[in-house]
């Protein structure tokens, strides 16, 4: 007992001794941290948040460059919001976004994981045919949209070519209304499945082998394996990666410019390209700038769903 | 006395050689802009390309520094007219665009050109500022009648077959007509496998001589009644009659062919018929083009209301901001000198704009394509522009309404809307669009 009794004044008078070091000792880390992190945090604000809040005011005015007054002129703040309730234009743009990105973010999911799953090995070829996958990834985009104007412009194309040779002869897919968006979807999923892939790729290879190990042991099938082993494992990663493919698919551009310019008349006219026809065609910076903070606000909404949808996920598991 | 009078013709004569373009001696060993910078951008058109070899000649001559760009046509656009609204000074001499010559003219961004051009100490008189085509030059006077830039390219609608040899085996000549055309088109496509019709689709300037043809129009009476017209059934007419062409006698995908890609189709033999613009058709002459021996050429097919082929230029101005002004005028002088334009020539320049270099025996003969007389079909349709039906182009909210022309051809080639709704809905859609952009109605 006398014992326990030492012990313990020992132990409180460490406590009061080492403690308020140990407070300052964070304090300072913190106030070091925050000096560290200062410079980029004040780069960030001057090169992310600075522009939002141009784009926000801009979106809030009828900002023409031939009006210089227009720029400021915040008597309709909410004018542009208004019109843009009753455009069909940019309602039927949302929708199209809508159709593009669901089926982009999909097939890039799936043939990303179907991929990394096929190339989850130590081998030199597969290491091999990995590097080959990242071609399309690290091309300029607008290299990527070149090489699928070729490709689906009949009369240059060796795909079409090769068809019509073979009897199956395949009508212009970027001139054809039903099909023009699904023919973006491809070229878009073409050239960014591999980042779907190599996220995939790295989470498989943090999976620890005693599970697999165990679930072999107890006879499980590859699709069980798959099912109850490795998918909770890379859920996390499908996610994270799912999200920027769904933020990246509302940026795409390049391709919708080269290979349709939003046509057949409007069915690939997603909404950024429209916010660049309002802003650098018309000259109409208030519109383009009211859709462009559209864009950004659901971009946002869908990550912060997005996040607590993983979020919750995590919690019950 | 007779000393005097050498003295004085001495004087003049070195004060001529000052003036003139490419000539300038040094004073007193300090050559005439020597310290200057100028920055100079135009768009990648084959002209501004072609300069930059000659750049350094006036550089040499002069003693100025050029710092010369030649960004694409969209981003050209898109970057000077966020300058020019500025007012900034980033620039001295700029290409005006011909689609926004309405737009910058109009609101003073750039300087009338009228004090250079009357002075003899800026501009000696034989320069030849009325060498220019008045077809061409009239796009850049404003209403009071001052004006803006000098024309360097004269783009003109006119039409070129790829494959003659399957019009003579088909027993047909270039239309003259739209039913002409119709008839044609009919007789020779896909005979050796080429279609017989290809415009490019950018249907706001290649649908425009059909729509006119008819007896519609874009606007009511622009610049002064902006009202759209595309609802009319001229122009309904007119839409069926061009998308029909596009969808029943182009190549599979015609929809989507691009400028670039028409020529390439052409120059390979992909494709027959094509109206377009001149410099894009004159490379089916082209050492590298298949159908060079085969090509023909003529002016637009008219209409039952007239004809109406597009005559657009391009030309140098010295924006507002500049604070080198004078030295601005003596690069846009020596680049539209007829020396520099000469040289061009020589390699292979074919959309020339003084009417003196146009009918010279070397133009003459650059332009002869296979035996067919280019430089007659040129200077023909830009006479035709002085008729002003090219107003509506060079309206300020003329893009709005572009935009919706090629979203209606293309609804009605792609068979998603007949060519009524398709014009209605272009009719309805510029309507908001023109309200929205202040243009009173």
């Amino acid at each position: 007992m006398a014992f326990e009794r030492a012990s313990f004044r020992r132990l409180s008078f460490a406590r009061r001794g080492t403690l308020p070091a140990t407070a300052r000792w964070r304090r300072q880390q913190a106030r070091a941290f925050a000096l560290g992190l200062a410079p980029a945090l004040l780069v960030l604000a001057a090169i992310t948040i600075g522009p939002t809040l141009y784009l926000i005011l801009t979106s809030l005015t009828p900002a023409d460059p031939v009006h210089p007054h227009s720029l400021a002129d915040f008597s309709h703040p909410l004018g542009n919001y208004r019109t843009l309730l009753g455009d069909g234009e940019f309602i039927n743009s949302l929708w199209v976004q809508a159709k593009l990105s669901v089926v982009t973010v999909v097939l890039q999911l799936a043939i990303g994981l179907g991929v990394a799953l096929l190339l989850n090995a130590r081998s030199r070829f597969l290491e091999a045919v990995r590097t080959a996958f990242m071609v399309p990834m690290v091309l300029p985009p607008i290299v990527v949209a070149i090489v699928w104007k070729i490709i689906f412009t009949p009369d240059i194309s060796p795909l079409h070519r090769a068809l019509a040779d073979i009897g199956l002869p395949v009508h212009s897919l970027i001139a054809n209304p039903d099909l023009a968006l699904w023919a973006i979807a491809v070229a878009d999923t073409w050239e960014w499945f591999p980042f779907t892939m190599l996220m995939v790729l790295a989470a498989l290879q943090m999976v620890p082998g005693e599970p697999i190990d165990a679930a072999r042991i107890d006879g499980a099938g590859r699709l069980a394996m798959f099912r109850y082993i490795l998918l909770p494992y890379i859920r996390p990663t499908l996610v994270v990666a799912g999200l920027f493919r769904l933020i990246d698919s509302i940026k795409a551009f390049p391709l919708i410019y080269v290979l349709t310019n939003g046509g057949p008349g409007t069915v690939t006219e997603v909404t950024n390209y429209y916010a660049f026809v309002e802003s650098f065609n018309f000259s109409d910076w208030g519109y383009g700038s009211a859709i462009a903070t559209l864009m950004v606000a659901g971009v946002l909404l869908l990550s912060w769903l997005v996040g607590r949808l993983d979020a919750g996920e995590a919690l019950d598991e | 006395m007779r000393r005097r009078r050498f003295l004085a013709t001495s004087a003049a004569a070195a004060g001529s050689l000052l003036l003139l373009p490419g000539r300038a001696p040094a004073q007193g060993g300090a050559k005439p802009l020597a310290g200057t910078t100028l920055n100079v951008s135009c768009w990648s058109h084959p002209y501004a390309k072609l300069l930059t070899l000659f750049i350094p000649q006036f550089e040499q001559e002069t003693g100025a520094k050029v710092n010369y760009e030649t960004p694409s046509f969209p981003i050209y656009n898109q970057r000077i007219d966020i300058e020019l609204s500025t007012g900034g000074s980033a620039y001295d001499v700029l290409n005006v665009t011909f689609i926004y010559i309405g737009r910058w003219i109009e609101a003073g961004w750039f300087v009338p050109l009228d004090g250079y051009l009357k002075d003899p100490n800026k501009t000696p008189v034989d320069w030849g500022p009325g060498d220019f085509l008045k077809g061409l030059t009239v796009a850049f006077e404003d209403k009071a009648g001052k004006f803006y830039a000098i024309p360097w390219t004269g783009d003109i609608y006119m039409a070129g077959a790829a494959r003659y040899d399957i019009f003579t085996q088909a027993g047909a000549t270039m239309p003259d007509n739209f039913d002409a055309l119709l008839a044609t088109m009919k007789a020779i496509n896909k005979k050796d496998g080429v279609p017989a019709f290809l415009a490019e689709n950018h249907y706001g300037w290649s649908f425009i001589p059909f729509l006119q043809g008819f007896g519609g129009n874009v606007f009511k009476n622009p610049p002064d009644d902006l009202m759209p017209v595309l609802d009319t059934p001229e122009a309904i007419a007119a839409a069926d009659y061009f998308s029909n062409l596009v969808r029943t006698y182009g190549p599979d995908g015609a929809i989507s062919y691009t400028y670039e890609m028409v020529v390439s189709a052409l120059k390979a033999g992909r494709a027959n018929y094509s109206p377009n613009g001149q410099i894009f058709l004159v490379q089916m002459g082209a050492p590298d083009s298949k159908v060079a021996h085969t090509c023909n050429f003529s002016i637009c097919p008219a209409g039952p209301k007239g004809r109406f082929p597009g005559v657009a230029t391009h030309g140098w101005g010295i924006p507002v901001g500049s604070r080198k002004k004078d030295a601005a005028w003596q690069f846009i002088r020596w680049a539209m000198s007829k020396p520099v334009l000469e040289q061009m020539i020589a390699r292979g320049y074919s959309s020339i704009t003084r009417r003196s270099l146009i009918e010279s025996p070397e133009f003459k003969g650059k332009m002869t394509i296979n035996g067919h007389d280019i430089a007659k079909i040129y200077v023909d349709t830009v006479a035709y522009g002085t008729q002003g039906y090219m107003k509506y182009r060079t309206v300020p909210v003329y893009p709005q309404v572009d935009k919706q022309i090629d979203i209606a051809i293309q609804n009605i080639a792609s068979q998603q809307m007949s060519a009524k709704a398709a014009m209605q809905l272009a009719q309805q859609n510029s309507l908001q669009q023109l309200k929205r952009a202040g243009v009173n109605l």
